[in-house]
């Protein structure tokens, strides 16, 4: 019935400290654009990439806080069935790394535990503004587990290898629960999108 | 994130429960500002899901009395201006009463247990931000004491208690030192066993061996995550007003769903399956070939029944149950139809009442499944959630843990004109919506609540054994004496995200005439054995045993009019917390009343743009609906069955 035009398609969200850059990762990576502009994203649930690796189509569905993050607030459902996080921390704002440990803790409670994280310091063009060093956060990542990215969204570095490297690892992760849940019993997360199911319906 | 919040909004929202949520979304989309609060650290109010951890801080802030204190909000009175007074808002929730815990599993500390402590401690020392309360994995006592307050209404004098919070919370281990004390009988019992298994994957063991498959308390706390445990026990009628909302505003694309996969009854202390399509009713073992003729031919008349007058004319003053008799059906037959099809246990239910549910039933059948109702993954508290977000996509601003004092009434115009945060800042709207739990007594001292009595029990078997173990239930169990209401009963599988493998969640409802643990534990003692009882083997018909048990009754504001609020001005409007009934019309039909009566002629949450036809991106793309999973749903259920299908011949 749909028709299918790609092989994979993965649900990247985002969090991490409102300011940090979130946004203009997300429109960097899906649409060239910096910055954003005001007011933009309302009315924006996430965006879309289709990209090829390796001769297979991935659709990337890329998912950004709506602001919610801005008072702590964001809904537990966002986390819900999220193949990858991209935990964004600003490098020129201590804040924003001092509280990466309340989002993993987020992350640890609501996101699947299949879920890949990775670690990203952002705002790399204010390098003379930087106070979080690489090297803390590298130690960071490390200890928690986390794959770690310096990236500009304003200067274009390193956006496309977070995206492009992470559908890799999505897409090899995938191949290997496929072999793995041959074996084992009933799958959670089997549930439904209803617009999907209902697609047919008003047919 | 000291970010301030702006001063001047379109509508203010208090409250997070599904009609609030439901009402941001819509406000929001047709693009007011909105500012949404909840004095809680949660989304959904009493319309929550929580984990296990997190319904155990939930239980133990009642069980503190819920009172914040008022040393942290900032002193109100001087911001309100000559023309102006105000109306104080409540300080402390009361819509919750007579919690009673119960624990039956063995305490098993292990280190699993001290793993996740020391997990949490790593990060929080990480950082110096201290871990939220919410968050923190803290087995409060509440989880073993056996009654751990049995209050009927949060006392006054006990406000003195505030602010103690912190102090009191208890360091996990320490707590379950103690409570060894309280598990003796169950340690005795259980030492063994658990020193065999002391390595092994308990939860891996699915052998017929019970003893082998022993969860223990600590268990069900190291995989406390996998628990989403609602505080209202509701289902999705797959043609219900919420299902329908939830498709035309697309909020549908944050949440999945599963099928309700069997309708249960309870009879002559037996529990078997209802059949309710047509391919059921054939293949039930249950049913004598007449049988299956009859209930076939009563249904088919039921999806038309208002073509046949003559039919049911005469019963219009009976009861269903009366009017059932008349229907040339087996008891068994009316025994499903009454209390498992149209859940119309009440004697007091009118013959057109009861063919009304039937048909609701059959209507809803076979749209998503083979019965009529879907239950969303992770718990229904996802639900209210996701219009929150549709509503923050669209401007919307969210707060948690934002308090709201009082609202500003002008004295001349009699209208609300601001709130006052517990910030002690003025926040101003033209609109201001609450839910009836934040209002205070004395603007409800006119009105006399009813309460809804639940429980829920986390169990180590389904009620109704069969080939596959991962099944949605819901079964009504009839009164068990006359005077009594029935007892909705809905038991969840590991699959539908809200509990761990290996165990069921069991809740059950029903409307208050006794606290909840006198209403429901009769009916909990029919159907359930304590875990520490079971190691006597009767086989087959061996009762699934409860390892966890907790009851609460909750205020049902349901059916409060506006008018019996005192003093609330023409532009605050209230939305009332969950109600007793299995579906979600109730808060859909609040939410659009409300909304047409705000903003007359507006569309009540359209579809929003596609983002996919938004989105410009090189590739060739086309628009489909939106898809959540990378593995795509299989064929099943997938088109929406005419359920005369399914009923015909």
């Amino acid at each position: 019935m749909s028709m299918e035009d790609y092989d994979f398609l993965f649900k990247i969200v985002l969090i991490g400290n409102a300011g940090v850059g979130k946004t203009c990762l997300v429109r960097r990576f899906t649409q060239g654009l910096f910055p954003p502009g005001q007011g933009a994203t309302i009315g924006v649930d996430f965006m879309i990439k289709t990209v090829e690796i390796n001769g297979e189509k991935v659709k990337l569905q890329i998912w950004d806080t709506a602001g919610q993050e801005r008072f702590r607030s964001i809904t537990q459902s966002y986390y819900r069935s999220a193949n990858a996080l991209i935990l964004t921390y600003d490098i020129t704002c201590e804040e924003s790394f001092r509280c990466l440990p309340e989002w993993l803790r987020e992350i640890e409670q609501y996101a699947s535990n299949k879920v890949i994280t990775v670690l990203v310091g952002n705002k790399i063009d204010l390098a003379e503004r930087r106070e979080v060093s690489q090297q803390r956060a590298e130690e960071f990542s490390e200890a928690q587990d986390m794959y770690y990215l310096e990236t500009s969204a304003k200067e274009s570095d390193n956006v496309e290898k977070l995206f492009l490297d992470l559908a890799c690892r999505l897409i090899s992760e995938a191949r290997q629960n496929t072999l793995v849940n041959n074996v084992s019993s009933p799958l959670p997360g089997e549930g439904k999108s209803i617009s999907y199911l209902t697609c047919c319906n008003f047919n | 994130m000291a970010d301030s919040l702006p001063t001047e909004f379109d509508v203010i929202i208090i409250g997070t429960g599904l009609p609030e949520s439901i009402l941001a979304a819509a406000c929001s989309r047709s693009g007011q500002r909105v500012l949404h609060v909840d004095s809680k650290s949660y989304y959904g109010g009493n319309w929550a899901s929580f984990n296990f951890s997190g319904l155990l801080s939930w239980l133990k802030e009642y069980q503190q009395n819920n009172d914040t204190g008022e040393e942290n909000s900032a002193a109100w009175q001087d911001m309100i201006h000559n023309t102006e007074e105000a109306i104080p808002l409540q300080r402390k929730d009361e819509t919750i009463q007579h919690i009673e815990v119960f624990c039956y599993a063995s305490e098993n500390m292990d280190e699993n247990t001290e793993e996740v402590n020391s997990f949490q401690e790593n990060l929080s020392s990480a950082s110096n931000t201290l871990p939220e309360p919410l968050d923190s994995t803290c087995l409060s006592k509440a989880a073993h004491s056996s009654n751990l307050s049995s209050y009927e209404m949060p006392d006054k004098d006990d406000s003195k208690s505030k602010g103690e919070t912190s102090a009191e919370l208890t360091d996990a281990e320490e707590t379950l030192e103690k409570e060894k004390n309280c598990g003796d009988k169950t340690c005795i019992e259980t030492v063994s066993d658990e020193d065999k298994d002391e390595n092994k994957p308990l939860v891996e063991d699915n052998t017929d061996l019970p003893k082998k498959s022993r969860i223990a308390y600590s268990q069900i706390v190291k995989e406390g995550r996998r628990f989403n445990i609602d505080l209202i026990s509701k289902l999705l009628y797959s043609q219900g007003l919420l299902i329908d909302l939830l498709i035309k505003s697309n909020v549908s694309r944050y949440a999945e769903f599963k099928n309700v996969t069997r309708i249960l009854s309870f009879r002559e202390g037996k529990i078997e399956q209802v059949p309710c399509s047509r391919a059921d009713v054939f293949n039930s073992k249950e049913l004598t070939m007449i049988e299956k003729r009859m209930l076939m031919k009563f249904l088919t008349f039921c999806l038309d029944y208002e073509q046949h007058p003559d039919e049911y004319q005469a019963f219009v003053q009976s009861s269903f149950s009366e009017y059932l008799k008349t229907k040339k059906l087996t008891p068994n037959l009316q025994h499903y139809i009454l209390h498992s099809i149209s859940m119309t246990s009440e004697s007091s239910c009118t013959t057109l009442d009861g063919l009304k549910a039937t048909k609701k039933f059959l209507q809803c059948l076979g749209r998503f499944g083979n019965t009529p109702f879907l239950f969303p993954l992770y718990g229904q508290g996802e639900i209210p959630q996701c219009f929150c977000r549709m509503c923050a996509v669209f401007g919307g601003i969210y707060c948690l843990r934002h308090k709201i004092q009082c609202l500003v009434i002008d004295k001349e115009s009699r209208r609300c004109n601001a709130v006052i945060d517990h910030l002690g800042q003025r926040i101003s709207a033209k609109y201001f919506i609450v839910e009836d739990s934040y209002l205070s007594e004395e603007t409800c001292s006119n009105i006399h609540y009813k309460h809804i009595s639940r429980a829920v029990l986390i169990t180590d078997q389904s009620v109704l054994k069969i080939d596959s173990d991962q099944q949605i239930s819901i079964l009504t169990v009839p009164p068990v004496e006359p005077a009594t209401c029935a007892v909705r009963v809905t038991e969840l599988c590991s699959s539908s995200m809200t509990c761990m493998k290996d165990t069921y969640l069991v809740h059950l409802t029903c409307s208050s005439s006794k606290t909840a643990k006198e209403d429901l534990e009769p009916v909990v003692k029919m159907l359930f054995t304590p875990y520490t009882e079971a190691d006597t083997d009767e086989g087959e018909l061996k009762k699934p045993r409860i390892l966890w048990a907790l009851y609460f009754n909750m205020r049902d504001s349901s059916g409060v009019s506006r008018t019996s609020y005192k003093g609330l001005p023409s532009n605050v409007y209230v939305c009332s917390g969950p109600d007793c009934a299995l579906g979600n019309d109730h808060a859909v039909k609040q939410a659009e009343t409300l909304f047409q009566e705000i903003f007359p002629g507006e569309e009540f949450c359209p579809p929003p743009p596609n983002p996919e036809d938004i989105i410009f991106d090189c590739e060739d793309k086309q628009p489909e609906s939106s898809i959540t999973n990378v593995n795509e749903p299989s064929e099943e259920s997938q088109t929406l069955e005419n359920p005369e299908e399914h009923l015909e011949n």
